[in-house]
């Protein structure tokens, strides 16, 4: 299969490159960090009475990092990923072979995605032998669909700065998009949805309830949110938990009455995990279909 | 079979037109030199061959597929040098062999293709990035060749080579030709097509002004020889005699010289004629015109040649 050459290639490329070695130390620095530093703090110390805490707990604090820390990274490994071949004039020994532009769309998806999760699973597996000297109590289930999730995410974000890269034409113009795309969506995504809604209410008079919804609804949209609601959905009771979370604290108790004991279709977890999944395929179309009738 | 069919390409950018109403064909197992100074649409044509850009108008087949909806399926027969390419800096020379063969799905072995392109195995085995410009020519001309293509297009193929670089790129080329590969090269330089070539088309402003054998243009140029007299004296009338001569082409004086365009077997009565009408001949020699006359003249401006 040729975007499989592709991908190997890719692969090949990046994996000589330094900075995806400086990525995995950075991952690993990343993840290891906080249970080394509780395995030192616990050291001598006698141990706790009562019940200990789990790996659930590290889960559930790594999140904030990782919901950030990893769509920046797959930003930066995505995004000069076709332009810089098409400037270059790589581009050129690539398409002179039997390969066609989709298969270099779908190859350097896949072969980034393969740079992006390799550091992420040495971070994971140097953490994990790490948290096993520390008083939690490992839940190795919870900690691997952590993991999973993570590596989801990433791809999610390698798939929308190679979406990108294929529908600029320049590596500036890539770049800028590229800085937006993760201020819009790390900064300024949340503010949008309330805004949203108020002037829905403002204007429309929806009722709480639906208020409520449509906020809940355009925050799940956004990937970094539906990434952190999936990790809490399975830390908690239930997925209806996990959305009251995305709240702030006071509202939580107004949402949660709001909403009863039942969740709407559109916000369960088969529904948020789609959102997720359409920001890979649908950003990887457009570029797709950009690239292919643009003179290279 | 027809190797390749240009029908009626015409590519625009803008206000710019850099291929204009373009139609030719490359017979299979002929080589043919695409000709033309740099900006005369050598590059875009090529370009459109391998479906790197689209043509405004018209359509490109090769060996009777459409070059943009079979686009993978031209290139499975194909074995390509691009223009402006460069290489992987971080793979080595053989990885970038290994990758054409996978992606050719040859069997070809990286080695022998190394050593047939004129690198060693220690320079396969270093990252492309290090390369110097030929040495990535020969490289890329080398992923070029795997897989035995039916047809090899070489865009300007000698940039960056040495004299014997080039030399073993045209080795290389006949090689393959003699194979009953079709080979379509282009060339801003006629010398370096001159030797491997069947046939030429010389392009101008995108338009093919020039479509011929190379023996058909020695014919062409053998026709004109200039005529080169040192003499003293030149009496009126003298140039116009000349003139009239069946087979002279022009005939100017600057100083103590002559210059006498005309055709080879008339040379004789040019000079007895110069005689008669009482010009010292003092001395005398012929030039030739070469192909690379011919060529300037096809593309240079119109002006700068009769000048």
């Amino acid at each position: 299969m040729s975007w499989q050459a592709i991908a190997r290639k890719d692969f090949q490329d990046a994996v000589r490159s330094k900075w995806l070695w400086a990525l995995s130390l950075l991952f690993v620095g990343v993840f290891a960090l906080p249970p080394i530093l509780l395995f030192y703090l616990e050291m001598g110390a006698t141990p706790q009475q009562g019940e200990a805490g789990t790996t659930d707990m590290f889960v559930f604090l790594m999140k904030q990092g990782t919901s950030i820390l990893i769509p920046l990274i797959g930003i930066v490994v995505g995004y000069t990923s076709i332009t810089r071949e098409r400037e270059s004039g790589s581009l050129k020994l690539l398409l002179s072979l039997p390969h066609s532009r989709e298969d270099v769309v779908f190859g350097k998806v896949l072969g980034r995605s393969g740079v992006i999760a390799l550091p992420i699973a040495l971070g994971f597996a140097v953490a994990l032998v790490v948290l096993l000297f520390t008083s939690l109590s490992l839940k190795l289930a919870n900690f691997l669909l952590f993991a999973a999730l993570t590596a989801l995410l990433g791809l999610v974000f390698v798939g929308l700065s190679v979406g990108l890269s294929a529908a600029a034409s320049t590596g500036k113009r890539a770049m800028v998009a590229a800085i937006a795309l993760f201020v819009w969506f790390v900064v300024l995504w949340n503010s949008f949805a309330n805004q949203v809604v108020n002037a829905l209410v403002k204007y429309v008079g929806i009722s709480e309830a639906a208020k409520y919804e449509t906020v809940l609804f355009l925050k799940l949209l956004n990937p970094t949110q539906a990434y952190k609601t999936l990790v809490d959905a399975f830390l908690m009771d239930s997925a209806l938990q996990s959305r009251v979370y995305m709240f702030g604290i006071f509202k939580r108790k107004t949402v949660a009455q709001a909403f009863g004991d039942s969740l709407p279709v559109y916000l369960s977890d088969p529904f948020v995990v789609a959102y997720l999944l359409a920001w890979l395929f649908v950003p990887v179309a457009i570029g797709l279909w950009k690239f292919s009738k643009d003179d290279l | 079979m027809t190797a390749i069919e240009i029908d009626g390409v015409t590519k625009r950018y803008g206000d710019v037109v850099a291929v204009r109403d373009l139609s030719f064909e490359v017979e299979e197992g002929e080589v043919f030199g695409f000709l033309g100074p740099n900006g005369a649409g050598k590059s875009t044509t090529i370009n459109i061959l391998l479906d790197f850009v689209r043509p405004t108008e018209g359509e490109v087949r090769v060996f009777g597929h459409d070059v943009h909806d079979e686009s993978v399926t031209v290139r499975e027969h194909l074995g390509v040098l691009p223009e402006g390419f460069s290489v992987y800096d971080r793979l080595t020379g053989r990885q970038h062999l290994e990758f054409a063969i996978e992606s050719k799905d040859a069997d070809d072995d990286p080695a022998e293709i190394l050593e047939r392109v004129g690198l060693s195995a220690a320079d396969g085995d270093r990252k492309a990035g290090g390369y110097s410009k030929g040495m990535a020519q020969r490289l890329v001309l080398g992923m070029a060749l795997v897989g035995d293509p039916d047809l090899l297009v070489l865009d300007e193929p000698s940039t960056g080579l040495d004299p014997q670089g080039a030399r073993q790129m045209r080795d290389i080329v006949r090689e393959e030709a003699d194979k009953g590969t079709t080979v379509f090269f282009s060339s801003h330089i006629l010398g370096q097509v001159e030797s491997v070539c069947d046939r030429v088309g010389i392009l101008r402003d995108g338009q093919l002004v020039a479509e011929d054998s190379i023996e058909g243009l020695r014919e062409t140029t053998s026709a004109d020889t200039v005529l080169h007299v040192t003499v003293g004296e030149v009496p009126d009338g003298a140039l116009a005699e000349v003139r009239g001569i069946e087979g002279v082409t022009e005939a100017t004086h600057t100083g103590s010289r002559l210059e006498i365009s005309c055709e080879n077997d008339v040379k004789t009565s040019v000079l007895s004629t110069l005689e008669e009408a009482g010009v010292e001949v003092e001395d005398f020699e012929t030039e030739e015109a070469s192909l690379e006359d011919l060529f300037m003249a096809y593309t240079t401006d119109k002006q700068e040649v009769e000048a």
